[in-house]
């Protein structure tokens, strides 16, 4: 648990925010800033170097045997040693800020991937896998470009003026003067197009389309076997094309904006000299020593040629920091919402009762439309309590909040007599195993697969999970067996496999409360009777929350919950349900009419009839 | 040859070449400033030469020109901005729509091979490359070239034993570089695949994130995950130093040079065979003319890794599209398939098979799951072609109709619906996209719908989430029955649902089948046995081949896999926990 961030909840912003975040590495940042400034004041050497070399020359230049070549070639060599010193410190400063800059992405990614996982469920059903994978892909991958390139350079192009206020002293101040004059107008023009608000609303704009993009391609993808039946083509799909026709627009129009200051830019940096002959001819009307004035007004020439490269660096810090920081804020919007609350004072479940207790929910946050409505029953330790009830009664929202995929709004729920908020996270996974309708299988081995229920679990362990879940014949006869990729080339697995393996791991589990959410998905006959075979291992002896969409399924429960519209309609065991003559009878009724449908309108197996009943 | 690199269209080379052309523009009128400081300096110098005084009239004239050359470049450089990006993003954008279209038209085994984070990848991501190189690097690349090479040949005429000294090591690093080639290349690849492999493991914890709640996977605790970062930390690691390691060194070369021109033009001056004026120009020009070369030297690498999009682009492109002729008309519904033979790759999962399926009636494929019954259907709708053997519907070989043609006389009900986040009449509308609003509000009554749309905030108004997430399963389901009920197609592939929902939800999916299949050909894929027990005809495949046909009557009585099924099925039925 990131406790720091608790403390800390108000989070910088800007410039401010991409410097916390070198906070990883600081040591390389701060190198690689410290060479890059080196690197960049190493450069102008040769220029100085060449300015000797001309001295020397023009200081002779009436009398050429007096020439000191001896002097010019040694500069000739200071300017050559310099230009390369300054490339091999510059290439350490880069290697040192992407060193840097990696690591910070790992660790950022790191801590991103583990805080989304601690959010409530409804972030995730609110936030489309698309955006999210976007931002650990570009957003976070973006700070690469800040970290390793922007931040040296900005070290660098800082450095410059530095050296240009020392060397303006030591020189010429009112040429050094004139050599600054336009460097302010250049960082005025930058400011004014990368600053200003404009700019950070077409950033904003340029983001959003860029998102909407990325997720309608998404579903595009998705449903390209849609498109392929319904014969749509490209154009009728307005979504992805009007997402990528918005995101050309925004991306173009942004672009444009920044035109005029570039090109001001560009135009100023490319000729300081314009600023430096002036007023070159105006001191020269008093000047007494006129060969030093010309050597003077021939270095800051000479020196305005050095100054466009790193100036040329600042431009790229400015328009690249701009989209790194609002990439970074939609980062930090997902960091800031709160996860789930931790107890600092865990308590240990006594007994494995599960007992919602008044118990009300609702998804969203202003309190509409309650999910549950004061809803109390207990699953008793050691029985089978069954819910059912239609789509959106409340019972998978039930089953959700045992694993703390959200929180109740109001009520309890208690494991063992202690609220699930008041248990540690760990405690709790070590109490409950769930099995989920929708199976989810990670491309990798079936046996890490199964693994999932119990890290450590030997393989002897996982193959004995394995042949209770009915799972260990077809496994040995996939081709590389427990150790076969699921999803590679050439791998099936039927549903029923599928679910199989999700019962396998847990089993290896083996926590003493299961939650079951009854898969809704028909087997193929064989299978399906497979996969009762395996939820009879996995039941046996442990307190157990069934969500059933099968009636016929619950009939042998201990105890029924019927939900209806997020309350409880009725309670009890299948017969005295079906007396009662209320929601649950009526429900097995449809039922029972639903499982004899034909699709024509004949029945040519009428005399078989229904299932038999308990 | 750059329109070929890239694939770009007519339209897209064409203003690719006017950014180059203006990016040319822009660098040449970046020489003149140069040319008049040299003048300038000159003008300044030439009362040390013995000239006389200052001549700052003459001063001023060059300082008016260079004026004039700074706006002339401002506006080049306008010109070269509109130019390069507009160029780049109309291309990107069609370059988009262009692959998205391309993706709709490959067969879809493709997408059986390709998962969905490396499809996105391929559309954004290196559309983006594609983009950035079209709008930074190409431009600016061979405007360089064009520059360098032009200064090469005026210093060449003006002095070629000094442009000799000054260009001496340019070929050694150019073949440092272009030589590397193979290395970079070979580095980025790698880099890519290590990029990939993040976003895919990225997305897959997403998806599974539930699993990865309930069982205490967050962040690092996924090893697979954290993995793929790790390697792609490395990899990203060593790609930037083996790059650093081949322009490092070119680049020192190059700076060498430098020192090379005052060594030369010294030794040239004091031999008495170089003027001052001449010396002055090249030590001038060494300290400028590196500064475009590096540039080239930075953005080489850059090019060559975004070669690798490029050719990515490529393969996609190259994958065989389905093609057929557009204007053939089906007579009949008749469907027959003749010894079909298919595998989704080397093995083959159907053999030999061959069977009629009689036009008006429901034909039903039953079978244990892999026994091919999908794929069949999949056949027939031609999402994939048959490695042997002919299906045939009308009496007309479905290889020779294009697939769009084809799909006009079948609708589908998939049981893993697709919606989009769109309004539920748009989903709708997916089954035909002219149909009026009162035609989807009958299709919609038919299938049952209409009853939980009105209760939706919007009614058929409301906009459903990406996929389709704020409504039930049932619900979903009858949507796409409504879609398919619009579209009217005389050929029904109906796979039935697997999913059981709640009981009346149920009810009303059944009830929207059976308007669905009234008076049309019905191949429809059953789970539950007992659902065709009035098919005209059930098909019972087992393992690509078809072991039984016949009605449900004459299979019940042969009492072979079918009778055994469907007894093992109506046992599963009433299966109960804790009895």
């Amino acid at each position: 648990m990131d406790t720091r961030k608790e403390k800390s909840p108000k989070r910088k912003k800007g410039m401010a925010r991409l410097l916390q975040l070198t906070c990883y590495k600081r040591g390389l940042v701060i190198l690689s800033c410290i060479l890059s400034a080196i690197s960049t004041v190493i450069s102008f050497v040769p220029f100085i170097a060449i300015y000797f070399v001309l001295r020397e020359l023009l200081a002779h230049l009436s009398d050429l045997s007096a020439l000191d070549t001896a002097v010019m070639i040694r500069w000739g060599w200071v300017a050559a040693g310099s230009a390369v010193a300054a490339v091999a410190v510059n290439f350490g400063a880069l290697m040192a800020s992407h060193v840097a800059a990696f690591n910070t992405l790992y660790q950022l990614k790191l801590e991103f991937t583990n805080h989304i996982a601690k959010l409530p469920l409804g972030f995730h059903t609110q936030n489309s896998s698309g955006k999210l994978r976007k931002i650990a892909d570009e957003n976070i991958e973006k700070l690469e470009s800040f970290i390793a390139h922007q931040l040296p350079d900005l070290a660098g192009s800082l450095a410059a003026p530095l050296c240009i206020l020392v060397i303006l002293f030591v020189v010429d101040w009112r040429l050094g003067l004139a050599s600054l004059v336009p460097v302010v107008i250049g960082y005025i023009a930058l400011a004014k197009g990368y600053g200003g608000k404009r700019a950070k609303f077409f950033v904003q704009k340029y983001n959003t389309s860029l998102e909407d993009m990325n997720n309608a391609s998404v579903e595009y993808v998705r449903g390209i076997s849609v498109v392929k039946a319904f014969n749509q083509t490209i154009f009728s799909f307005r979504k992805f094309y009007e997402t990528i026709r918005h995101y050309t627009e925004y991306v173009y129009s942004y672009t444009i904006s920044f035109k005029w200051p570039m090109a001001i830019f560009m135009v100023v940096i490319n000729n300081i000299y314009l600023f430096i002959v002036p007023m070159a001819i105006w001191l020269s009307g008093s000047v007494t020593d006129y060969g030093t004035f010309a050597l003077s007004v021939l270095f800051y020439i000479l020196f305005s040629f050095a100054m466009t490269a790193p100036f040329m660096k600042l431009m790229y810090v400015s328009s690249g920091a701009m989209q790194v920081s609002e990439g970074i804020s939609r980062l930090d919007e997902i960091l800031d919402t709160p996860p789930l609350s931790e107890t600092a004072s865990p308590k240990h479940p006594r007994g494995h009762d599960v007992v919602f207790d008044k118990v009300s929910f609702s998804y969203n946050a202003e309190g509409e439309h309650e999910a549950l409505r004061n809803v109390s029953f207990t699953a008793q330790e050691g029985q089978i309590t069954a819910l059912v009830g239609p789509s959106g009664s409340g019972k998978s929202t039930l089953a959700h909040l045992i694993p703390r995929f959200y929180d109740v709004d109001e009520g309890q729920l208690r494991i063992g007599g202690v609220d699930v908020r008041e248990m540690a996270y760990e405690e709790l996974m070590q109490q409950v195993s769930f099995v989920f309708q929708d199976v989810f299988l990670f491309k990798q081995s079936i046996f890490e697969n199964i693994r999932i229920g119990s890290p450590h679990a030997t393989r002897d362990e996982v193959e004995q999970a394995a042949r209770a879940a009915q799972c260990h014949d077809f496994i040995e006869k996939l081709p590389k067996g427990y150790d076969t990729i699921i999803g590679a080339e050439g791998v099936h697995l039927s549903g029923g496999e599928r679910q199989r393996l999700v019962i396998a791991r847990a089993i290896l589990k083996n926590t003493p409360i299961i939650v079951l959410d009854e898969a809704t998905a028909f087997a193929d006959p064989e299978n399906e009777h497979r996969i009762q075979k395996a939820f009879e291992k996995l039941m046996r002896g442990k307190t157990v929350i069934i969500i059933a969409h099968r009636l016929a399924t619950v009939r042998g429960a201990d105890k029924i919950v019927v939900m209806d519209d997020g309350v409880v309609a009725e309670t009890g065991r299948h017969d005295s349900l079906l007396a009662q003559k209320g929601r649950y009878a009526r429900m097995w009724e449809s039922y029972t009419s639903a499982i004899g449908w034909t699709i024509t309108e004949k029945d040519r197996f009428a005399e078989k009839e229904v299932p038999a009943h308990a | 040859m750059l329109k070929k690199a890239f694939r770009l269209s007519d339209e897209g080379s064409k203003s690719l070449n006017r950014a180059i052309v203006a990016c040319v523009i822009s660098n040449i009128t970046l020489l003149f400033p140069f040319a008049i400081v040299l003048m300038i300096l000159l003008t300044l110098l030439e009362p040390l030469m013995g000239g006389g005084p200052l001549d700052t009239s003459r001063l001023w004239l060059w300082t008016g020109l260079g004026v004039l050359a700074a706006v002339l470049y401002g506006v080049a450089y306008g010109v070269e901005y509109d130019k390069t990006y507009t160029a780049a993003y109309k291309e990107c954008e069609s370059l988009r729509v262009d692959v998205a279209e391309r993706m709709r038209r490959l067969p879809l085994s493709f997408f059986n091979r390709k998962d969905l984070a490396e499809l996105t990848t391929n559309i954004m991501g290196d559309c983006a490359t594609i983009e950035h190189c079209m709008s930074h690097i190409v431009p600016s690349m061979i405007a360089n070239c064009v520059t360098i090479s032009l200064t090469c040949l005026l210093l060449a005429v003006y002095d070629w034993r000094m442009s000799l000294a000054m260009f001496c090591t340019f070929p050694l690093s150019l073949l440092l570089i272009f030589g590397s080639r193979s290395i970079q290349r070979r580095f980025s690849e790698r880099h890519m695949k290590a990029k990939l492999e993040a976003s895919t493991q990225m997305q897959e914890y997403l998806e599974g994130i539930k699993v990865v709640k309930a069982f205490g996977l967050e962040g690092e605790k996924s090893r697979a995950l954290k993995n793929s970062f790790d390697v792609m930390k490395k990899e990203s690691i060593y790609l930037e130093a083996v790059i650093g390691a081949f322009v490092l060194p070119a680049q020192m070369l190059l700076r060498v040079a430098s020192g090379m021109v005052v060594l030369v033009g010294v030794y040239l001056f004091t031999g008495g065979s170089l003027g001052v004026i001449p010396l002055l120009t090249f030590l001038l020009i060494s300290l400028r003319i590196y500064g475009p070369v590096t540039t080239l030297l930075t953005l080489a690498p850059e090019f060559f890794h975004m070669q690798i999009s490029a050719k990515r682009m490529q393969t996609l492109r190259r994958e065989p599209e389905m093609s057929g002729q557009n204007h053939v008309e089906l007579e009949d519904c008749n469907v027959a398939l003749h010894e079909v033979s298919f595998g989704y790759n080397e093995a083959e999962v159907i053999h030999n098979l061959t069977v009629d399926i009689p036009q008006n009636g429901v034909t039903a494929l039953v079978g244990p799951s892999g026994s091919g019954k999908s794929t069949v259907s999949r056949l027939i709708a031609r999402f994939w072609d048959t490695d042997f053997g002919d299906i045939t519907i009308g009496g007309k070989r479905i290889k020779e109709v294009d697939p769009e043609q084809l799909m006009k006389y079948m609708s589908f009900v998939f049981q893993d619906v697709v919606l989009f986040n769109d309004t539920v009449a748009n989903n709708i509308r997916l089954g035909r996209q002219n149909a009026t609003d009162e035609e989807v509000l009958r299709v919609a009554k038919l299938a049952r719908c209409d009853e939980f749309v009105q209760t939706l905030p919007q009614g058929y108004d409301t906009v459903i989430g990406e996929n389709g997430c704020t409504i039930s399963g049932g619900e979903r389901q009858r949507i796409s029955i409504a879609r398919a009920l619009l579209k009217d197609a005389p050929i029904v592939l109906l796979d039935e649902a697997t999913a059981s929902l709640d009981p009346e939800n149920e009810v009303l999916i059944q009830e929207a089948i059976n308007e669905l299949v009234k008076g049309r050909t019905v191949i429809v894929i059953a789970h539950r046995l007992r659902t065709v027990a009035g098919a005209d005809k059930i098909v019972v495949l087992d393992e690509g081949k078809v072991v039984e046909m016949g009605t449900g009557e004459e299979l019940l009585q042969k009492n072979g896999l079918f009778a055994r099924l469907y007894n093992i099925q109506q046992e599963s039925f009433g299966w109960s926990v804790g009895a």
